[in-house]
């Protein structure tokens, strides 16, 4: 290989995937929808009388055989949208508490297979640039000043989004940083995956995920 | 305990659990003391705060650095910002296992089998031989990825987008290899006490492709003047206690893989890599070779490897010690369990040491310097950073 490192991009072709306007190329099965019924043994309570909660769920796999991945990606929930953000939107990541899964993940979504910035969705490194920050972890009293100061220097309008179960929920781990009502949107896995990452913040600036609902945006992952 | 005993520090030392000290084979009840040094600046110098919370950073950590403006005189490094606590004694070791998991996400079959060697070792529970060939796929997986993030992170601030890029998307496929082996991208939930459960269809292929890759991306990134004049001689350090690739890029034969009992590396000939260049570019070295080590040693040991169902450990008793090989370095677990459950936990991540280290190292380098010199420790705070109640 020369290490004239334009060529060398050039020669590799592109990797990016078309998701979210396609389905995903390789979609996990865990984290994904669960479906089934009955089941217990669940160590966080996401399986109830009445179904399957996603946002506590951190799919550990013992309610199988009652319930079964589907490889469903869309297990989120958006409360509000801003499509001023449609062309460009800013995301500050916040690392409240988290085991280090979330981060990966989240950092993920810019990876060639996925290439955030090709949708306008880019990372910032102070929230004074954000239109939005990305809560992940559980709540931890060192970073609770921080996080206060980060919402607090982000100008308006502005996003708050939980990533993983441990933001939404408090998983396994804890208590989540934020009460829920405060979330715009909730995306649920342990951690998500990026191809759900992907698509709730699409989601949350506006966007389409074509492959779902040929433009009319999604709302709602439900 | 069958490989670790209580005593007097001897050996090797490899960290502090929150009651003990653990050596190469001794756990001592005093812990090492790690000197806690304070700074006061100089005239003319003033401390720059950087973190707990920035985009520069993938986990919460906050730094001091102390500098009259260019060179850095010193760095405080606070870890502990985002401590969380865990519930995990009084849990049956089945269920502290998946808070264990969690303890470090992005190394969290290191940390899944450290706990269930101990736990195994505590209760006397035997590993089919085909299930120590599973483990040592996942740790050598984990280490794959968690090298090439690694060596991604060090292309980043050099501005060398491509490598950065395509580096970036062989960690994306080697999440993809492990989410099919595993059923799981982190791992988690995929061993257990005495057993594991692994798919391996279709990960040779997949994995010498990887090896291929990745030589080409090393190779290309050797022939960079420019990249390697920003990694050599920055962050020099050859002192102390140092652990895992940074031990080992300063020409210390040191790695738990060669004091292994049961993962057969001995079998497949493992050899760690050594070097003899103790700084940032040495770190970066050492930690490639590993990544073309680990996928040959991968491809062997596919064929032997198989499954197991796990151990019922219920009404079970006793005391058990056990230390892996992360990808950072030695991590180690101490377990007593009483009637089923785990009454006492401690565990020692190699962070601690390598944040030493870090520290030390960064002492006369530049500002341009410490992010190159921060990747090449490839250290989680995530590991450090918890209370285990």
């Amino acid at each position: 290989m020369s290490s004239l490192w334009f060529l060398n991009g050039v020669r590799k072709g592109i990797k990016t995937e078309r998701y979210p306007s396609t389905d995903p190329a390789a979609a996990p099965q865990w984290p994904s929808r669960l479906s089934g019924s009955n089941g217990g043994n669940c160590p966080v309570d996401a399986i109830t009388p009445e179904g399957w909660i996603k946002e506590k769920c951190i799919f550990c796999r013992r309610c199988v055989p009652d319930y079964q991945p589907t490889g469903d990606q869309d297990i989120f929930t958006v409360k509000k949208t801003e499509d001023t953000f449609l062309k460009s939107f800013h995301l500050f990541p916040l690392d409240s508490g988290a085991c280090g899964s979330c981060n990966m993940e989240f950092l993920s979504i810019f990876a060639p297979q996925y290439d955030a910035n090709r949708l306008g969705i880019f990372m910032v490194n102070t929230p004074r640039h954000a239109d939005a920050i990305i809560i992940m972890g559980v709540m931890t009293q060192g970073m609770k000043e921080a996080l206060d100061r980060a919402y607090e220097a982000m100008p308006e309008p502005k996003l708050v989004i939980a990533l993983g179960a441990c933001a939404v929920t408090g998983g396994i781990i804890g208590n989540a940083p934020l009460d829920r009502e405060k979330y715009h949107v909730e995306i649920a896995g342990c951690p998500p995956s990026p191809y759900t990452i992907l698509s709730a913040i699409n989601a949350a600036r506006g966007g389409s995920n074509m492959r779902r609902d040929s433009g009319s945006g999604n709302r709602e992952a439900d | 305990m069958r490989y670790y005993r209580f005593g007097n520090p001897e050996g090797r030392f490899i960290g502090n659990t929150e009651k003990y000290a653990a050596y190469e084979n001794v756990i001592s009840e005093h812990r090492h003391e790690i000197g806690a040094e304070s700074y006061q600046n100089l005239p003319g110098e003033f401390t720059f705060a950087y973190g707990p919370a920035t985009g520069g950073l993938i986990e919460s950590v906050a730094f001091d650095l102390h500098t009259p403006g260019e060179l850095i005189k010193h760095v405080g490094v606070d870890p502990y910002v985002k401590t969380r606590p865990l519930k995990i004694r009084g849990l049956a070791p089945q269920d502290a296992l998946l808070m264990v998991e969690r303890i470090n996400g992005f190394h969290a079959a290191s940390n899944a089998l450290a706990f269930e060697m101990a736990v195994e070792d505590a209760l006397d529970i035997d590993v089919p031989d085909r299930v120590w060939y599973s483990r040592l796929i996942m740790l050598e997986l984990e280490r794959i990825r968690s090298n090439l993030e690694v060596v991604k992170r060090v292309c980043e601030p050099a501005g060398f987008g491509v490598p950065q890029n395509q580096i970036s998307y062989l960690r994306e496929n080697v999440a993809r290899i492990i989410s099919r082996l595993a059923g799981h991208r982190y791992f988690f939930s995929a061993s257990s006490i005495g057993g594991c459960q692994i798919s391996k269809s279709g990960i040779e292929t997949m994995i010498s492709s990887v090896k291929r890759e990745f030589g080409e991306i090393f190779n290309a990134l050797l022939e960079s003047k420019i990249f390697l004049n920003r990694l050599q001689n920055n962050g020099n350090i050859n002192e102390g206690d140092l652990l895992g690739p940074a031990a080992r890029a300063a020409g210390r034969n040191v790695d738990a893989r060669l004091e292994e009992m049961h993962m057969p590396y001995a079998d497949l000939g493992f050899k760690p890599f050594i070097f003899d260049e103790p700084d940032a570019f040495g770190r970066f070295y050492v930690r490639s070779q590993e990544i073309l080590a680990s996928t040959d040693m991968i491809s062997e040991a596919l064929e032997h490897s198989g499954n197991s169902s796990a151990t019922d450990t219920a009404g079970a008793s006793g005391e058990g010690a056990a230390r892996v090989e992360s990808p950072q370095g030695d991590l180690f677990y101490y377990v007593r369990i009483t009637d089923g459950r785990i009454e006492d936990i401690q565990m020692s991540s190699p962070s601690l040491l390598n944040i030493e280290a870090f520290r030390k190292s960064m002492a006369g380098n530049i500002f341009t310097d410490y992010h190159f010199n921060w990747e090449s420790f490839g250290i989680w705070i995530s590991e450090l950073a918890v209370v285990i109640q």
